[in-house]
């Protein structure tokens, strides 16, 4: 890829993180917040969206061109979900303790709490909300963030309810999990203050951490997404949506420039050819006797003339991506396979007469190209109109749209920038007055590695480790209880990851196992050598306790002669017992042995040594 | 500074700029941003710059298009389109962020494109209200405004009508009127301003059913969750058993009379409305109404304990409903005064609290206590329709205590078979 000089493209860019809570409860009922697997579902039903206007009395553009194609949307519900979710019963009350957490956050991101927070409905007919809107309130402006490269301004902080998960689609429509539906989701939203692609990485990454900060985020894949908006001066802004790993947010970036920076040069050499396009014509009959199979088993085939695009619709816009790739999305949304360009043809079974007939059946020359779509009658028609607005476009520049992003740093076209016009008020959930008066704000992770080094002695990479990874909360909890600092540390951080590569579950460890785990060792219940094999144990049978895993390993911290002092001390005490009835009152002294050693011993030894200390008296 | 003008609002060191949204109070300023999101504002800690006045007329969304003429088909069967209000018809309120009723047939038309291409329609208004204000004036209205309508031409009728009382108009209908086509109840559970709403599915089904053939008046309205086919329900027969589901409506004692399929609708094909039992058929029924109720009449639901004076002060009235205990019963100590009721000239119907069943009070001495008292079973109808039921026949029979335990409408049925319908 071509190294740019940004400041002189004029690279703006800004960041939308979307990051979900770890509350008990959903945004909007009292649902719990756990993800499931599609097996579990224990009931599913089919549902339609249809647009509808805002109160301004417009409809957007975007839920407009989404609904144009009728699909069927199936649902799948579980014991863990319930009315609200599948659009049955109206929303419950806000979430206290999701806008708490948000609170939280617009107090770290320097933010203004709003005197009124409005739920909003977001129009969103792709599915992904039963309800057809996605529920979000506008809680916090103007805050500001700091990077090495200068501050950037957080433009918006939102409390919003997060959407269905996509489980499958398939041709009719698309399945969705109602798991994911409603769990509180917080949108910060950056000024376009990023001018490169290196800052949009470290106000990411600075963002991750104030959320992280709060204790109160969920962690994992899809818990946290990133959509990135770029453009450079020439360009227009888009929307890259769902950028799944900060490792990708830079490239993605760069990516985008690229591809705004090769779209304006098509666009500068289609203007100077002075390029349009024609009108879609019906071609249906250029192909009658075709060989190739996707156009024959067409009804129909629909064709536009691109005058003076020859060469250019087959031109490389992104890595394996051609002008004609976008043209084809743009089909592709209107229920069409793809499109076919002169610039690819004759390839896919098109002979060279047929491209000839098809040049002269729309009257397109030399240096023009042609773009086709075969598909059913009326999809056919919705299709190459798509197509030739995005060949239109092409000749303007860049278009404003919302694009996928991949991994690789390319992207997709996913639909036109949504607009203010999807917004309507959610008149079932009363406006909140948020007090952000008594709102504690959270220790950083920084400052939090910087104390573990001061306060705890552990090195920098084993207090980032532990700061930054999900059992930090179990950290805390050990080292208030008394439990060594380092030990605690290496073993939630080093002895875990030692475990996970010997394929031992650790992610089946609770909180607790860990916690209960390390106080046996500080309580010198446990010798530190049992305790790989005690979470091992605990990993395999995840309803045991620590104490009773401790026992089935036999790593009871009491040894033999704590065993045989005990013992004695019962049979003292039932000294007239014992010579009255020798080995018959084993079973009665058994109990209260194992009792005055509190469960902790092995059962086995504490029963032989009992039975030689009454056969030494009887 | 009104609703709808763009402002500038400071709040401390924060400003925001958007259009002033009607649901501005008077201690909090909303402001509508240009992203679309609504804020509150504290009104005494802010200062506002008027920017522009009047640019968006808010509030009165779908009221900007005219009406199109749509052209008659003569292939194409005639459906009366009558509106009382209520969530099918209904847009957001921005004053005081309610849902309420603000559209016309023709609206309907506009918001339901799905009904175009089905049938030739006549649209009409016979009230713009929410079904919990519904009173027995706008049954007879609207009874009236049926029969104009199947004297103007039209095969079918359709009405849409807030859920919550849909039943007892329902039901009101099925007394006033002998019907020579179908006459459909229909509405919305959830409100027609999201894109969820049910009324697109129960409206094309609705209008499948005013074309289909069975004369009687029905309740089309979901079958379950999903948008795959409404039941047909028979207006005397139907109850409102979920407060938000789009199920909420069901038969009770017996399966629905027919059911609408959505996607055959959806696709035009024929077939889609099917029915399971035996009813009136079109043109079956000379057109007739008799409109005439007798409003005197009180629904009283029995709970343990009630205070005897609480039956005493209805004393007078023309006709009581009793919502009593199983198999149809209320506390020993109240015969007497029932007893009085009826000598007193005041019809007392019995029906019971289990909804599902028939009253029998035969079987228990309470019971045979009651009947000697002169209280009239009324089968299994239910306690809403009996209600309605004996306002009408106050109204318009000789006898209406016997009436009450005949069936005039299908509200009553001879034999209980709640496996059929």
């Amino acid at each position: 890829m071509t190294a740019y000089d940004y400041d002189e493209l004029g690279l703006v860019a800004g960041l939308e993180i979307h990051q979900q809570l770890d509350t008990p409860t959903k945004l909007f009922c009292r649902c719990p917040t756990g993800r499931r697997e599609p097996e579990e579902s224990t009931r599913s039903f089919t549902r339609y969206l249809h647009p509808t206007r805002s109160e301004l009395g417009e409809i957007d553009e975007a839920a407009l061109e989404e609904s144009r194609v009728d699909r069927e949307f199936t649902y799948l519900a579980y014991d863990s979900t319930c009315l609200v979710e599948e659009d049955d019963e109206p929303p419950h009350q806000l979430d206290g303790e999701a806008l708490e957490t948000t609170l939280e956050i617009a107090e770290l991101l320097d933010a203004t709490v709003l005197d009124g927070v409005h739920v909003m409905r977001k129009i969103v007919v792709d599915g992904s909300n039963t309800t057809g809107f996605q529920r979000s309130a506008l809680v916090a402006t103007e805050g500001e963030i700091e990077t090495s490269d200068g501050s950037v301004g957080i433009e918006d902080l939102m409390l919003e309810e997060e959407s269905a998960a996509r489980i499958e689609e398939t041709d009719g429509g698309v399945t969705f999990g109602l798991d994911r539906l409603g769990i509180p989701l917080v949108e910060i939203g950056t000024k376009p203050d990023i001018r490169s692609p290196e800052q949009a990485r470290e106000a990411a990454e600075r963002i991750g951490m104030l959320l992280r900060s709060t204790g109160q985020v969920k962690r994992g894949l899809g818990t946290i997404r990133q959509d990135v908006n770029v453009s450079i001066a020439e360009g227009a802004r888009v929307e890259l949506k769902g950028v799944q790993s900060l490792d990708d947010l830079d490239d993605i970036v760069r990516g985008e420039v690229d591809r705004q920076v090769k779209l304006l040069d098509v666009a500068a050499e289609l203007r100077e050819r002075d390029a349009s396009v024609g009108d879609p014509t019906d071609v249906t009959e250029v192909f009658v006797d075709t060989d190739s199979g996707v156009i024959a088993g067409a009804e129909s085939v629909r064709a536009v003339p691109l005058y003076g695009f020859d060469g250019l619709v087959g031109r490389e816009i992104q890595p394996d991506r051609r002008l004609g790739t976008e043209l084809s999305d743009h089909a592709k949304r209107q229920g069409a396979g793809g499109i076919f360009h002169t610039d690819e043809l004759p390839a896919y079974g098109v002979t060279s007469d047929e491209v000839e007939a098809l040049r002269a059946a729309v009257g397109a020359g030399e240096r023009d190209a042609v773009a086709l779509v075969a598909a059913d009658d009326a999809v056919a028609e919705r299709s190459i109109e798509a197509a030739a607005d995005r060949a239109r476009d092409a000749i303007e520049g860049v278009p404003e749209e919302t694009r996928d992003a991949k991994r690789d740093g390319t992207s997709s076209y996913l639909r036109p920038l949504p607009g203010a016009a999807r917004m309507y008020p959610e008149t079932d959930v009363p406006a909140v007055e948020p007090d952000p008066s008594g709102v504690e704000t959270p220790e950083l992770l920084t400052e939090r590695v910087e104390r573990y080094q001061s306060e705890h002695g552990l090195s920098t990479e084993l207090a980032e480790q532990v700061a930054y990874g999900q059992r930090m909360p179990v950290f805390e909890a050990a080292v208030d209880a008394g439990v060594d600092a380092t030990f605690a540390a290496t073993t939630l951080e080093s002895t875990l990851t030692e475990l996970r590569r010997d394929d031992v579950p650790v992610e089946r460890l609770t909180d607790d196992h860990l916690l209960d785990t390390l106080e046996l060792v500080a309580d010198d219940d446990l010798a530190t050598e049992g305790v790989n094999e005690v979470l091992t144990t605990l990993a395999a049978e995840p309803s045991l306790s620590a104490e009773t895993a401790v026992e089935e390993t036999g790593l009871s911290g009491v040894s033999e002669s704590e065993v045989r002092e005990a013992v004695v001390g019962v049979v003292e005490r039932n000294a007239e017992q014992v010579e009255e009835e020798g080995m018959g009152a084993f079973s009665a002294l058994m109990g209260e042995a194992m009792g005055a050693l509190r469960g902790k011993a092995d059962g086995d030894l504490v029963s032989s040594v009992l039975r030689e200390e009454i056969s030494k008296r009887s | 500074m009104n609703a709808g003008d763009r402002v500038r609002v400071e709040r401390g060191d924060v400003t925001h700029e958007g259009v002033l949204m009607p649901s501005t109070t008077e201690s909090e300023l909303v402001v509508k941003l240009e992203g679309g999101y609504n804020v509150g504002v504290d009104r005494e800690a802010a200062t506002v710059d008027v920017l522009d006045t009047d640019v968006y007329a808010v509030g009165t969304a779908g009221d900007t298009e005219s009406g199109s003429e749509v052209a008659f088909d003569d292939d194409l069967p005639t459906v009366a389109l009558i509106s009382t209000g209520g969530t099918i018809a209904s847009t957001v309120d921005y004053r005081t962020g309610a849902v309420t009723a603000q559209f016309d047939a023709e609206d309907v038309l506009r918001a339901v494109p799905d009904l175009a291409g089905r049938a030739n329609y006549r649209g009409r208004v016979v009230a713009n209200i929410l079904s919990e204000n519904m009173t027995s004036d706008v049954w007879q209205e609207l009874a009236e405004a049926v029969r104009e309508e199947v004297e103007a031409g039209a095969d079918g009728v359709v009405v849409m009508h807030g859920t919550d009382t849909m039943q007892y108009t329902a039901s009101a209908l099925a007394f006033m009127l002998d019907t020579p086509v179908p006459v459909v109840f229909t509405g919305s559970q959830r409100s027609a301003d999201r894109p969820s709403s049910d009324n697109v599915m129960n409206a094309v089904c609705a209008v499948e059913a005013a074309t289909a053939d069975c004369a009687e008046v029905m309740v089309c309205m979901h079958a379950g969750s999903s948008d795959d086919r409404c039941a047909l329900h028979r207006g005397t027969r139907v109850r409102k058993n979920h407060t938000s589901r789009r199920d909420a409506f069901e038969t009770v004692g017996a399966e629905p009379l027919g059911h609408v399929d959505y996607d055959a609708a959806s696709a035009e094909e024929s077939g889609a409305v099917t029915f399971h039992a035996d009813h009136t058929a079109r043109g079956e029924n000379d057109l007739r109404l008799a409109a005439e109720l007798n409003d005197d009449v009180e629904l009283l639901k029995f709970t343990p304990g009630m205070d005897a004076q609480r039956l005493e002060r209805l004393a007078g009235v023309d006709g009581l409903v009793i919502e009593g205990t199983g198999l149809g019963h209320v506390h020993t100590d109240l015969v007497s005064t029932l007893d009085e009721m009826v000598d007193d000239g005041t019809v007392v119907a019995m029906t019971s609290a289990c909804i599902e069943g028939r009253v029998c009070d035969r079987v228990y001495d309470t019971g045979r206590d009651l009947l000697d008292a002169g209280v009239v079973e009324a089968e299994d109808t239910l306690p809403e329709t009996a209600y309605v039921k004996l306002m009408w026949a106050l109204a318009n029979r000789d006898d209406p205590a016997a009436t009450m335990g005949e069936s005039l409408a299908g509200e009553a049925t001879d034999r209980s078979t709640p496996w059929q319908a």
